[in-house]
């Protein structure tokens, strides 16, 4: 496990996995059981205002969109609860604030002992909304593309001259930091850039926004790009920011930790494993309602690895049903190959990189110590 | 094997065995590297198409090679506004 960050409010993992706090998984696992899924990444839409150069949703068209009304969230939780999912991350390919479905959701999630982290780019988070969800949130992540007003609306929308979104983000963030401070939420609220190679520029402004606005991290990641390098990440330059890099993580102050997801930079676009097995554990479903095992796989080129559509049935019987273990089960047999057959750096590369070495017993996951991390149902 | 003598071994497995996939599946193209790609002739569902694509592969690896890999065509953002930024998915 990578080193982990030390906060004011606990110890913070965001460069590796949690899987040592859910042995009881991994041991089933293991043992052939058909396990639920500890965590799912999902979005409530695939709808979004913004128009970010790095965007992976660019990619992750599937075949038909759904419209996903609040009922079908709601029944979603319910069923996530019965089947004991720990987590859910409002992430995946959409903005999830959104859609109407977004504060009952979050509000029956907390009813019902689930936790649930959100990452938006927080234009059409305001102050209602916030109040409204804050207290029941355990991290909200900020997309921020760059530190610099101009660089920032460059590009997450349409122009340089565009910098009323990075205002209104930015107030939007200010907002939810002193509600933190005001109510005393344990909360977590952070700032990530995805550092595309030609982004170097804007790493300091980045890091040094983040003192500004007094958030408890402010994070720098790889950006992911699909199989046929639609984005055109070449990855060789990553190696030429490393300075840089740690010129930023060294402007940490006692508030906020600058934190740079060093694995997932340092491998690449070519993962150590073959074998997929991180989906069992960390489930995706996209904003269109799609259930399938993982983000890299919602575009119609994978269509062989949909398994079903939550708000056309329940997803308690997608979850049981034959499709969604034919699907995993793929994944982790000699049929498929991570290295040649997917995009880079998914959402489950850590989990998959340890279920990898630990299926080979080369790195045997261990029971982890108290006291537990931050956020230790997202893995 | 040409390109288009690859694409002929695969319409004629499709042709004997269309009315056991259970949908109307057309190839479009076969890759030296073993991958097939292929687009229905009607839209099929989420909980139809996987089972129904993972059984064309498992077929076509027992009769043809165990190498090839299916795939479907692939979408390109419907997002107006991400649109704009002109890319395009690469297949």
């Amino acid at each position: 496990m990578s080193e982990a960050v030390h906060t004011r409010e606990g110890t913070l993992i965001l460069d590796s996995h949690k899987l040592s706090y859910h042995m009881d998984r991994v041991s089933a696992w293991e043992s052939g059981e058909r396990i639920a899924p500890v965590s799912v990444d999902m979005s409530l839409t695939r709808a979004c205002g913004a128009m970010c150069s790095f965007c992976y949703a660019m990619m992750q068209e599937s075949q038909a969109r759904s419209s996903i009304k609040v009922d079908h969230a709601l029944n979603l939780l319910d069923d996530f609860a019965a089947i004991g999912i720990r987590s859910v991350s409002l992430v995946s390919d959409g903005e999830s604030t959104l859609a109407k479905a977004y504060v009952p959701f979050i509000q029956h999630a907390a009813k019902l002992g689930i936790d649930v982290g959100n990452a938006t780019n927080g234009w059409e988070w305001g102050p209602d909304k916030i109040e409204q969800v804050l207290p029941h949130l355990t991290w909200v992540r900020f997309t921020v593309a760059a530190g610099r007003p101009e660089s920032y609306a460059s590009i997450m929308y349409r122009g340089p001259e565009h910098t009323d979104v990075f205002d209104r983000a930015i107030a939007h963030i200010r907002y939810a930091v002193d509600l933190k401070r005001r109510k005393g939420l344990s909360v977590t609220l952070g700032i990530q850039m995805v550092l595309m190679p030609h982004l170097k520029d804007e790493i300091i402004p980045f890091a040094q926004l983040g003192l500004d606005l007094g958030v408890d991290y402010a994070v720098i990641k790889h950006c992911s790009d699909d199989e046929q390098h639609t984005l055109g990440i070449d990855y060789s330059q990553y190696e030429g920011l490393h300075g840089l890099l740690t010129q930023a993580e060294a402007m940490s102050n006692d508030q906020t930790k600058v934190i740079v997801k060093w694995d997932k930079i340092k491998d690449g676009d070519k993962p150590s494993y073959r074998r997929f097995y991180g989906p069992q554990f960390l489930l995706q479903i996209s904003g269109s309602g799609l259930v399938a095992p993982s983000g890299m796989f919602f575009n119609a080129r994978y269509s062989k690895l949909h398994i079903g559509n939550f708000t056309e049935e329940r997803f308690i019987d997608i979850w049981k049903s034959e499709r969604y273990w034919r699907a995993m089960n793929y994944l982790a047999s000699p049929a498929f190959d991570a290295q040649r057959m997917m995009g880079t750096l998914p959402i489950q590369h850590y989990v998959s990189v340890a279920l990898d070495n630990h299926a080979k017993g080369l790195h045997r996951i261990q029971p982890g110590a108290d006291p537990k991390p931050l956020h230790v149902n997202f893995l | 094997m040409s390109d288009v003598e690859r694409l002929v071994v695969i319409e004629r497995t499709l042709a004997a065995h269309s009315s056991g996939l259970g949908a109307n599946l057309v190839v479009s193209g076969a890759k030296q590297d073993g991958q097939a790609i292929f687009h229905f002739g009607e839209p099929v569902g989420a909980s139809r198409r996987g089972s129904i694509l993972l059984d064309l592969e498992e077929l076509l690896k027992a009769t043809i090679d165990p190498g090839i890999t299916v795939w479907l065509e692939p979408l390109g953002d419907r997002n107006s506004l991400r649109n704009l930024r002109g890319i395009e998915v690469k297949s």
